[in-house]
């Protein structure tokens, strides 16, 4: 069978309320309810409603436009650090943290963007470790700002202030509940956004560049966009990161990290899926955390599951439902499906 | 379609009703209080790094809590309770020590966690213990700020400090050598901290700062630090470099050969981080908190018990990394026994200004833990590498003992600032 | 400027030790447009295997085991730089039979199999070789220091450098001047074309392959004396070889050496002046680099950019 991508599953305009999305939001709307009966715990919640923000808007660059960017835990990394000073220097705020931590986010992707928004293939992924690269080494480096290796730490988890509504995000549940309101908002806001005309041209673009630009499209500004849209999600993500944290640390700017999110999404099939990302980010932090207790040797199996994956469905799990779904009859395959086949 | 829309509708419904039930039951506040039966486990969750820049030290930091808790349990637990321990791997990196702490409190029901190496997993580990109570011993991660700015209730520390280290050597250095000292730091909070209180102390004594030669975590490649160095030609080169960075500039320095071309203080040497090396890898003077030549009763019976239990590692004999861990994790039984309870707050009264005698500690004075700072105050050893080995393991002479307050980390006691008991959310475990 | 010339001689020795951590992973991307990022992981496992051979850890206790001991630590070694090398072209050959599946893919695929293969290795490093620090040793004739100027160096390096310039100028003389070169070089432009010369191709990938994760393993054996050997030394190792062929412009054999060269100096260079940046130095240099020649030094079209 040859590899299905994200164009091979027909998008729908209009409501973004299909049975994916359903599912999704009564997942998020429950996940206190069920985590812990199912042996996990609010914390790990958090962590994953957070690295699904990032990862979704992530996917826009890496699936939808098919730029392969491999540097991006240094934009969820100026969030968090952009988050916390806001909180130390400026005000406890948590509506001034969190656009601090898109702002700064934003400002960082836009201007690598133009760097880089020139460059195809490889040459683009490896200019992304180039400047991942050195936002890490300054965050090490820059002691004063960032509190280098060690982290900045101390970040404040600021109260919840919208009009007379008021509470306190300081235990785990409520900061949970606001990072999944924030995550339902990205989920839908970027369900619009790839399937309205904008995301055929993101998918144009990723088939043919060349064709994407005769045929009117200014290609450049578009690439510019998705990266700097992209490392926007990835601010948000940051900002949200530090306060569950409670710090910020540079590791989530490494190579390696940047690495592991382009391997979650690979995982999860956010080459062929909308909610690719989404199956990925959920297993990888389960398994980490289910294997990760019963052997120290986890990322042996990781890795192991992780490369047989690649070997024999590089579509990811969204690609083998698809193809599950397709043998029992449920949705036929192919451009003319009747039915919405997104999974 | 209206099938399944209906089903989908009702689905909802249902799910919201349960919701509401759960809600008014349901966890949202974790429920920290559990049976007290006198057969429930005590749980200790351990935080060692099993992956990353500490991963070799951590394995041995381990060791030293799995033999603690192994000799508490052979002699019927504590309170008449068996200890249960739970590792999980935090791989060096801060916001990994987060979630395992995290999990290891919420999901695994720890009510202590024991363990870190890596400074930056440490403070990570006791901000979210400190949010929940849970005590937490840092068994090997030697910054100051640990004990210092970076202080909790809950958190008690078991190796000796930067500081410490700097001034069982300095002084001594100093007058054997001469004043003129060049420093290799890590770029890092570490080795900030260290060279900070090293250059504080090297003035105090009358020496000079000539230079500080920062060299970036992950270093593999010394020689431009080396070159610096052979050029300005220093008496005493003080060096607060640490793991993996620290192995590649022995094996570096061996090989210029500038091993006794220069006096080199290394602040702490780490015994995974030397053990089975070539001995002109360990040129210098280094500190340490323990070494299992010392000639001390109990010592050859520690070193037994090591051999009996861990039989087939690599390493044939506890160095100061497990010794930390074994003492930490043994003290804070003896603290819950002591306390007669799992109280958290009770325990920790327990802990602080516990005095522990020299022949408890195989060290050469009492240690206490100090009650303003939760660090513990030790014998600290400053050794070189030993000219006539007994046999292969005998890598270190020891040179000097230092009695605890004659090494005594001023500047953390003015920095650190432990929350009140009523800030420390309370609990038995 | 005296100052300063130690300080290029340690960039130019640095430039070379680059080098030849650049090659195999240079000639795989030239020839497979595959981005081997388990190439840190070959040269951690050519190292651990080299090490095995000169303690004699094959043999444990027994007779032979004690008869290879007593043999002098020159032969020993020469042995481990054969063994090493050779143990890390099978597990390379392993990892092209793993591959084969992505072929006729988007290139991510072949990087990113190769990513969660460098996961697997380096767990099985730490399975079998354990987590500790452990270290090469190398022939009294080649240890130690000398001195020049004034100043000591380490005599292994020099030696490393130079058999750096011997493997170096070894491979070009093996892609220019043989018939197998010459279909090496043929495959990297024109699969087809080698295939109707009646050459197999998937042999080809194995051989190149193979001869790429060889060259890796040369590179840790030699490196491990300096740089110290630990499971997780690849990673260590692949951010520089990377930056290099960007810089040199990816599938060019001297693109790649003269980039390792350039990358050596500057942060040779910049040593001398803020350590503690040494090291970003890489990273300017590719950003300019690239800025300015968007396929690097001497970079041609390739499949990769697509």
């Amino acid at each position: 069978m040859p590899m299905i991508t994200l164009s091979d599953i027909p998008a729908r305009g209009g409501s973004p309320f299909t049975p994916a999305m359903g599912v999704f939001l009564l997942a998020l709307s429950t996940a206190p309810f069920w985590l812990p009966a199912v042996g996990l715990y609010q914390y790990l919640g958090i962590e994953v409603a957070i690295w699904l923000i990032f990862a979704l808007g992530f996917n826009l660059l890496f699936g939808y436009i098919g730029l392969h960017s491999f540097g991006h835990g240094a934009y969820l990394g100026i969030g968090a650090y952009a988050f916390g000073l806001f909180q130390q220097e400026i005000a406890v705020s948590l509506w001034g943290g969190l656009l601090a931590a898109i702002s700064a986010a934003t400002i960082a992707g836009g201007i690598v963007a133009a760097f880089i928004s020139h460059r195809r293939g490889i040459y683009y992924a490896l200019m992304t470790i180039a400047f991942g690269q050195i936002f890490w080494f300054c965050a090490i480096k820059l002691h004063g700002v960032t509190g280098g290796e060690d982290g900045l730490l101390g970040i404040p988890r600021p109260d919840f202030v919208l009009g007379p509504i008021r509470f306190s995000l300081a235990d785990n549940t409520s900061l949970y509940w606001f990072s999944a309101v924030l995550l339902a908002l990205v989920a839908i806001g970027l369900w619009r956004l790839v399937n309205a005309p904008f995301g055929r041209v993101l998918q144009a673009i990723r088939q043919n560049e060349t064709r994407a630009r005769f045929v009117g499209y200014d290609v450049w500004r578009i690439k510019w966009l998705t990266f700097t849209l992209s490392a926007a999600f990835a601010g948000l993500a940051g900002g949200l990161f530090s306060m569950a944290q409670e710090s910020a640390y540079p590791d989530v700017m490494s190579l390696h990290q940047s690495g592991l999110i382009v391997m979650m999404i690979l995982v999860g099939g956010g080459l062929v899926s909308f909610w690719g990302p989404v199956l990925g980010v959920i297993l990888y932090f389960v398994a980490r955390d289910v294997i990760g207790g019963i052997t120290e040797t986890w990322l042996l199996w990781f890795g192991l599951m992780f490369v047989i994956m690649v070997m024999s469905r590089p579509e990811g799990i969204a690609g083998l439902i698809h193809v599950a779904r397709t043998r029992l009859g449920h949705a036929p395959a192919g451009r003319s499906a009747p039915k919405p086949t997104e999974v | 379609m209206s099938n399944s829309k209906f089903t989908r509708r009702g689905l909802l419904g249902s799910a919201a009703a349960a919701g509401g039930v759960v809600a008014v039951y349901g966890p949202w506040k974790h429920n920290r209080v559990h049976a007290q039966a006198s057969d429930r486990p005590i749980r200790i969750g351990i935080t060692s790094d099993a992956s990353g820049q500490y991963a070799n030290s951590g394995a041995s930091d381990r060791r030293g809590m799995l033999m603690a808790i192994a000799e508490a349990n052979a002699e019927g637990g504590v309170l008449g309770r068996k200890i249960e321990h739970v590792h999980i791997d935090t791989e060096t990196i801060p916001a990994t020590g987060s979630r395992v702490a995290e999990r290891l409190i919420n999901r695994e029901e720890c009510g202590f966690l024991i363990g870190a190496v890596s400074s930056g997993v440490a403070n990570a580990i006791s901000q979210v213990a400190q949010r929940y109570g849970v005590i937490y011993l840092n068994t090997n991660s030697s910054s100051p700020t640990e004990s210092g700015e970076n202080c909790h209730r809950v958190k008690f520390v078991w190796d000796g400090n930067g500081a410490n280290f700097s001034k069982a050597a300095i002084r001594n250095s100093l007058d054997a050598y001469g004043g003129n000292v060049m420093m290799v730091t890590n770029d890092y909070v570490w080795g900030h901290d260290t060279a900070r209180a090293t250059k504080a102390l090297v003035e105090q004594y009358g020496g000079t700062i000539m230079d500080e030669i920062l060299v970036p975590q992950g270093t593999r490649d010394f020689s431009a630090a080396l070159l610096k160095l052979q050029q300005a030609g220093p008496n005493v080169v003080a060096a607060a470099v640490g793991g993996d960075d620290q192995i590649a500039l022995r094996q570096q320095v061996a090989q210029l050969g500038m091993g006794d071309k220069m006096a080199w203080i290394n602040n702490q040497q780490d015994w995974p981080d030397v053990y089975g090396l070539p001995a002109d890898n360990l040129f210098g003077v280094f500190g340490t908190t323990w070494y299992h030549g010392l000639d001390l009763p109990g010592v050859q019976d520690f070193v037994a018990r090591y051999q009996a239990m861990y039989p087939d590692t690599s390493m044939k004999v506890p160095g100061n990394v497990f010794y930390n861990g074994y003492m930490a994790t043994r003290e804070l039984l003896a603290a819950i026994e002591r306390a007669g309870t799992t109280n958290n707050i009770a325990v920790i009264k327990e802990l602080e200004g516990h005095v522990m005698s020299a022949e408890s500690r195989m060290q050469h004075h009492d240690a206490m833990i100090d009650p303003n700072t939760h660090q513990v105050q030790q014998t600290i050893y400053l050794a070189t590498a030993n000219p006539e080995p007994r046999d292969s393991d005998d890598m270190y002479r020891i040179l000097t003992q230092s009695a605890p307050e004659d090494v005594r980390d001023e500047a953390s006691l003015g920095a650190c600032q432990l929350e009140s008991y009523d800030d420390t959310p309370t609990f038995d475990a | 400027m005296f100052e300063l010339v130690p300080h290029i001689i340690n960039g130019l020795t640095l430039g070379l030790l680059f080098a030849l951590i650049a090659l195999g992973f240079t000639l795989i991307v030239g020839v497979m447009e595959v981005i081997n990022l388990a190439h840190g992981a070959m040269f951690a496992l050519g190292a651990y295997f080299a090490m095995t051979t000169i303690g004699g850890g094959w043999f444990g206790g027994t007779e032979f085991g004690q008869w290879w001991l007593t043999l002098p630590i020159g032969t020993r070694y020469a042995i481990g730089v054969i063994v090493g090398p050779l143990m890390a072209a099978g597990a390379g050959m392993i990892l092209e039979l793993c591959l084969r599946p992505t072929y006729g893919k988007a290139p991510l695929y072949g990087l990113l199999l190769t990513f969660g293969a460098a996961l697997v290795i380096e767990e099985i490093i730490r399975l079998s070789w354990g987590t500790g620090e452990q270290s090469l040793p190398v022939p009294q004739a080649i240890n130690g220091a000398f001195f020049m100027g004034g100043l000591i160096f380490s005599k292994y390096k020099f030696f490393a450098a130079g058999f750096a310039i011997i493997a170096i100028f070894g491979v070009w003389a093996f892609l220019e001047k043989t018939p197998y070169g010459a279909i090496i070089k043929a495959g990297a432009h024109d699969s087809e074309m080698v295939r109707a010369l009646g050459y197999d191709l998937s042999k080809l990938r194995l051989l190149v392959f193979g001869f790429g994760a060889a060259l890796a393993g040369l590179a840790g054996t030699v490196m491990a004396p300096i740089w110290g050997l630990r499971p997780h030394i690849g990673i260590d190792v692949i951010i520089p070889a990377f930056l290099i062929i960007v810089v040199g412009g990816v599938g060019s054999f001297w693109g790649a050496v003269i980039a390792a060269v350039l990358v050596g100096l500057s942060v040779g260079i910049t040593g001398a002046y803020a350590p503690a940046w040494s090291m970003l130095s890489m990273y300017l240099l590719l950003i300019a680099i690239v800025g300015f020649r968007a396929r690097g030094l001497l970079g041609r079209k390739s499949a990769l950019e697509n």
